[in-house]
Formats: structure tokens, C-alpha cells, sequence
């Protein structure tokens, strides 16, 4: 019997890796100030906020109904809105259907600035924009939707069989004919996936948004944090907590239909 | 059953070529007529330029040398109107269907109609009623209307190719293209459909080509065979004359059993 010829052991290079790993570690941590001692020492400070916040404050409940309304309206609009203005994006920066170079080029980079800004960025502009509230973060969530949808769905389509738009265009169909049917049937569950993946990411952004001022719950979770009201921070928390984990229950539903 | 106008062949290559990216000729010096109305098979050995050649016809692969004809118009020499134009009298079948599987058979036929309905229309879905019953009309001729509501992705094999063929059809095409149609497929089913392909091309006199690597099929169906070697023609004449010494100088070397698609009619 032959035996294989068994390939060489990189050592030196899972060894370097590992080095480097260790190093920039090291160097982060002195950076960062990582200080065990002086961590075991003020965690009462961390301890006395838990015991304050504990337990939530029930009765302050029917108040948070309407923000959380609010927080999901806010969620909701961005992701459809958003979820609508991203298929255009991510069909012009996909390749094998985007219909020339400069347009895939142009686009790619608007999506990745789009993407590199933050959601709060956003939130504070469109507030200088249109005056703090809900409406505000309703369009940084908008913005945000589409840079999150629109990078992921321009990479599924990339990843599509595309022998079946060439049996479009060969049956005469022009270019959007072309994405209509050759390319975006292939995709429409992973749309959806992310269609849903975005609004559980708005629901947590909102509370984010509201913390400068854009409505919903986060104004609320603002106002009582000044406040020293931990009893009911630790329930507005506890509200978010249970709506994200719904929604997530909800989609996964939703998607294992789809597929 | 000929188109009166004999004069004008449907296709005519004059000193066609191909040339790829990157310095393969898969076409060469093809010097071609093809009447209207006429049944022709192509066969070669894979790499011999089948595919191209068919591809050429409706511009998917444009030529890089010498001129086509597609009754006495001269093809576009770039994407745009006129090319879909011409593509829409086209009709294309393929050996993997390239059905919309997640669409119903009818949505899939009612492709076959892209260039004949505005756009607002069919990424809409808002097709007219007279254009659904051109793509039932002929899902009817291939005889699984019965299916139209059904999803793509549920029928066997050779019905999908079925509809490939309707999609085809609903284009009413001057001419079709068949790449391959039942390399996927078995015997039974093949001969089906090359039975569904004669039909359509007696019955509506639309000039037909198909590729086919079978050397039984293309005798039995040919009423033209074009061989093809190295992207050169080296064989032109009737399916019933053509000899296995013939089918040697096509293929470069005496066929064998996978020459043969076997079974019954």
C-alpha cells in the first residue's frame, strides 16, 4: 500500500497568527486600561445598581404602552420603507445583473458609505432636518434599513444561477424583465430573512434613537435613567428584551415557511 | 411544411466565426443556409461549438467573423431594441429548462410574451387577458395545460421540458432553438419530446435547430444534419444517408455505446 503523502504542519504560520493574536491583545488591554484589581474592587458599584434595579417597577407598566407603540411604528415604517429602497440598491451593485461597470462601481460605494455611517449620525441629521421625534428616527431607520438589506441582498444576488437570465433576455425580455424574473425569483426568501432581520435590528436601534430625542421607548428609558428611577429602567429593559425575543420567534416562523 | 419564401434561407452565415476571449475559435469559415420550415439537427462532440452556434443565432454569443442573416435582416451588432426584437421571434429551449421554479407553469409560458406586453405589465403580473390565452393555447399543444396553475418546481423532468417548449411557442417564434433538450431526460421521455419538436415544426412550419449528442436521435430526427468538428462544419446532408464512417469523421473516433441514447420510440 502507498501511503499518502501527508502535507507538512504549518506551525510557523498558526504559531505567528497566534503571537500577533496574544500581542494585540496585550497592547488593546493597556489601551483600554483593563484593570483586574481595580475591577474586583468597585464591583459593589455595579452590585448597587442591580439591587436598585430590582425588582421592576410593574406599576409604572401602562405607561410604556404607547412609546412601545411608538418604538415599533418608528421600526416598522424604516423597515418597509427601507426594505423597498433597498432592492434597486442591491440589483445596480450585484454583478451579474447590474447593468454596466460605473453604475456597480457608483453604487457599491454609496452603499458602503451608507453603511459606514451610524444609525445616530442619521437620527441627528434628519432631527436637524425635521425637528427631535419620531419621525426623525423613522427616517435614520429608513437610511439604516437600506445598508443593512441592500449589502446583504446584492451579495445573494451575486450568488444566483445565472443561466436563467440569459433564458429571459433570450425570450426577449429586456433588463428589467431580466431582474424581475431571472434574477430576484431566486432570492425573494433570503429578502425576506433579512426584510425581518432589519426590523428586529430597528426595534433595538429605535431604543437607541430615542435616547437623542427621536420617540418611543428610548425617550422614556432616558428620562427615568436621569431620574434614578433603576426600578423602571430595568422594566422598560425587560419590555425590549420580551419584544425582540417575540419578533425573532415570530420571523423564524415566518422563514421556515418561506423556504 | 415550407414557408413559401424560399428565396430568403431563415439563416444565413457567411464566413461565421467565433472567437473568445482569450484566443479559442469556436466557430470557423461557416458558410450556412438554412430554408425556412427546415428540421435541422446539429451533432459534434462537446467542445465542438454546438452551443455557440445555436447561441449565435439569437445574438447571445455574437459573432466575431463573418456575417449572419436572420431572414435577409442582417443581425444587430449590439445589445438594444432591435436585438430583442429579433430575439422575441426566437424561441429558445435548453437542456436544463430554465424554468422560474418558484413561478406556476403559466407565469413561466407568459415569459415567452415579455416583448409583445409593456413592462409596467408583466413585473406586475398584470398580463393582458388575450396573452394568457396565447401561453394556454400553448401549453395546450404540448399537452400539459393542466398544469397551468401548478409551481414549476413540482413537475417531472419532461414535463418541465414541456413547458420549456410552451415558453418557446407562446413566443409564436419564426424559429427554434433547442440546445441539448433531452440530454437530461431518459430515453422515453427524449423521445417525447424530440416527437413534440417534429409535431411543432410540421404542424406550424417553424424552422427548427437542435443540438443533440445522440447519433440514434439525430438520424432518427434529423431531416438536416450538420456536423461539426472543432468548431468547422464537416458534415451536411440528409439524417437517413448519414454513415457510421461519416459519425467517425465527426467525432474523430468510432462511436460507442454513449453515442446512443438506446431504447425505445
Amino acid at each position: 500500500m502507498i501511503a499518502p503523502v501527508r502535507p507538512k504542519p504549518r506551525y510557523a504560520f498558526w504559531g505567528g497568527i497566534t503571537l500577533a493574536l496574544v500581542a494585540m491583545t496585550a497592547w488593546s488591554a493597556k489601551g483600554v486600561g483593563v484593570d483586574f484589581i481595580g475591577m474586583v474592587c468597585n464591583i459593589g458599584g455595579g452590585k448597587r445598581l442591580l439591587v436598585e434595579s430590582f425588582p421592576p417597577d410593574f406599576g409604572f407598566l401602562p405607561r410604556l404602552f404607547k412609546p412601545f407603540l411608538e418604538t415599533l411604528q418608528i421600526a416598522l415604517i424604516g423597515s418597509v420603507i427601507g426594505g423597498i429602497l433597498a432592492i434597486p440598491v442591491a440589483v445596480l451593485a450585484a454583478r451579474p445583473v447590474s447593468p454596466n461597470g460605473l453604475v456597480w462601481f457608483l453604487d457599491r460605494n454609496f452603499m458602503n458609505v451608507m453603511r459606514t455611517l451610524p444609525d445616530l449620525f442619521w437620527a441627528m441629521l434628519f432631527a436637524t432636518a425635521v425637528g427631535f421625534g419620531p419621525l426623525a428616527g423613522a427616517l435614520a431607520l429608513t437610511v439604516f434599513t437600506v445598508a443593512v438589506i441592500s449589502k446583504l441582498f446584492s451579495e445573494s444576488i451575486e450568488a444566483i444561477d445565472t443561466n436563467l437570465p440569459e433564458a429571459i433576455c433570450a425570450a426577449g425580455g429586456n433588463w428589467i424583465e431580466m431582474v424581475r424574473f431571472g434574477a430576484l425569483p431566486q432570492v425573494w426568501p433570503q429578502y425576506a430573512s433579512y426584510l425581518m432581520y432589519a426590523f428586529e435590528l430597528n426595534v433595538r436601534s429605535s431604543m437607541v434613537l430615542g435616547l437623542v430625542g427621536a420617540g418611543g421607548l428610548g425617550m422614556i428609558l432616558e428620562s427615568q435613567r436621569s431620574n434614578f428611577e433603576y426600578e423602571r429602567v430595568s422594566l422598560i429593559i425587560l419590555v425590549v428584551l420580551v419584544a425582540v425575543l417575540a419578533i425573532e420567534q415570530l420571523s423564524g416562523a415566518i422563514r421556515r415557511r418561506l423556504a | 411544411m415550407s414557408q413559401s419564401n424560399t428565396s430568403v434561407p431563415a439563416i444565413r452565415y457567411r464566413g461565421a466565426g467565433v472567437t473568445y476571449a482569450g484566443g479559442v475559435k469556436a466557430l470557423k469559415g461557416i458558410d450556412l443556409d438554412i430554408p425556412a420550415g427546415q428540421f435541422v439537427v446539429i451533432v459534434g462532440s462537446s467542445g465542438a461549438g454546438k452551443s455557440t452556434l445555436m447561441r449565435s443565432v439569437n445574438g447571445l454569443i455574437p459573432l466575431t467573423e463573418g456575417t449572419l442573416e436572420i431572414a435577409g435582416q442582417p443581425m444587430p451588432d449590439k445589445p438594444g431594441r432591435a436585438l430583442r426584437r429579433l430575439r422575441a421571434d426566437i424561441g429558445m429551449v435548453f437542456q436544463d429548462f430554465r424554468l422560474v421554479k418558484r413561478l406556476s407553469v403559466l407565469d413561466n409560458v407568459l415569459i415567452g410574451r415579455l416583448a409583445h406586453v409593456p413592462t409596467w405589465r408583466t413585473i406586475t403580473g398584470l398580463w393582458p387577458k388575450a396573452e394568457v390565452e396565447i401561453a394556454l393555447e400553448a401549453l395546450e399543444r404540448v399537452g400539459i395545460v393542466d398544469k397551468a396553475y401548478v409551481k414549476a418546481s413540482q413537475l417531472s423532468g419532461g414535463q418541465q421540458q414541456r413547458v420549456g417548449i410552451a415558453r418557446a411557442l407562446a413566443q409564436r417564434p419564426k424559429i427554434i432553438l433547442a440546445d441539448e433538450p433531452v440530454a437530461s431526460l431518459d430515453p422515453v421521455t427524449s423521445h417525447q419530446v424530440m416527437q413534440d419538436l417534429l409535431r411543432i415544426n410540421r404542424e406550424l412550419g417553424i424552422t427548427t435547430i437542435v443540438n443533440l449528442h445522440f447519433l440514434d436521435l439525430a438520424r432518427r430526427y434529423g431531416q438536416r444534419i450538420i456536423g461539426l468538428r472543432h468548431g468547422e462544419m464537416v458534415y451536411d446532408g440528409s439524417g437517413e444517408t448519414v454513415t457510421d464512417d461519416q459519425f467517425r469523421e465527426i467525432y474523430g473516433r468510432p462511436p460507442g455505446d454513449d453515442d446512443f441514447l438506446g431504447g425505445v420510440a
